[in-house]
């Protein structure tokens, strides 16, 4: 087959060689229902990209609950009627600025 | 050269298969990897450290040939279009993957070929095993051509129509392989 010049490593590389084609690798593991997983990987790359959008909603779902909850913990509370506004007594002289006109 | 006892499909069926495939016929795709996993998965398990990784290389030799489905001219068989992609997926999974460990000393696997105790000479598998840990230590492409020219038996010819390279490389290639390959197992580790 080969046109090398052939000294004693070689012929123990062919004996290995010759000895290792006898030797097939055992595919049948992996031969079995294989043609069912090449096809999933296929239409799993078929799909377009709306088609994930579902899987994110519970992420979204999540996200929103714990924004909401944070912005309602940490953001001042601010009266809606001057009485109020009034009543609190931090803002009094602001307030009564305000509503004077000065 | 293909692998003794494996189906070779009619060339006109695997047309036919392949055109319905383009048309968007799954089950013909499917049918068309039913008929050729075998080749492409023995071809693969040359180069595979372990079932997963010849699992990985079986379906992305797949995936390629379903991507590039439109490119098949026909002109050839359905089988040696299949093999070229087959190769170039293996040899692109040598260049990404890194020197890999020594698993196995092969120091400690020439001993116990040498060992008169063990027999008269290496069994088939632990020849198998000892050329595997040597070809882990070549170069890719020495990986591959000598995978191809002397594992597979190929011819030059074969061997440069599946890689794309000239014949003269094929040659050079497979001639350095070879030295690193004696020299490997003869226990000279050229690290």
């Amino acid at each position: 087959m080969n046109d090398k010049p052939h000294d004693r490593s070689d012929v123990e590389l062919d004996r290995y060689i010759a000895l290792a084609r006898q030797a097939p690798p055992d595919i049948s593991g992996v031969e079995r229902n294989f043609e069912t997983r090449v096809m999933a990987r296929i239409r799993e790359g078929r799909e377009p990209w709306y088609a994930w959008a579902w899987r994110l909603v519970p992420i979204f779902l999540v996200l929103t609950i714990l924004l909401s909850g944070w912005s309602l913990s940490s953001s001042p509370v601010h009266p809606a009627d001057p009485v109020t506004m009034l009543a609190s007594g931090t803002q009094e002289v602001a307030l009564l600025d305000n509503l004077t006109g000065e | 050269m293909y692998a003794p006892g494996v189906p070779v499909a009619v060339p006109d069926e695997d047309a036919v298969l392949v055109r319905s495939a383009i048309g968007g016929d799954d089950e013909a795709f499917k049918e068309l990897v039913r008929r050729h996993k075998g080749t492409v998965l023995r071809s693969a398990a040359r180069f595979a450290r372990n079932p997963e990784e010849l699992d990985d290389l079986g379906q992305e030799t797949f995936l390629r040939v379903y991507r590039d489905l439109r490119s098949f001219r026909g002109d050839a068989p359905f089988r040696h279009w299949l093999s070229r992609i087959t190769v170039h997926v293996c040899y692109d999974a040598l260049r990404k993957r890194r020197r890999e460990e020594k698993d196995v000393s092969l120091e400690v696997l020439a001993a116990t070929v040498a060992d008169p105790s063990t027999g008269n000479g290496p069994s088939a598998w632990l020849a198998r095993m000892i050329l595997d840990q040597a070809m882990s230590r070549l170069k890719p492409e020495d990986r591959l051509v000598i995978t191809l020219y002397e594992l597979e038996d190929r011819s030059v010819r074969e061997v440069a129509e599946l890689t794309g390279w000239s014949e003269t490389r094929v040659k050079v290639r497979a001639f350095r392989a070879r030295q690193a390959l004696k020299r490997l197992i003869g226990g000279d580790d050229e690290r």
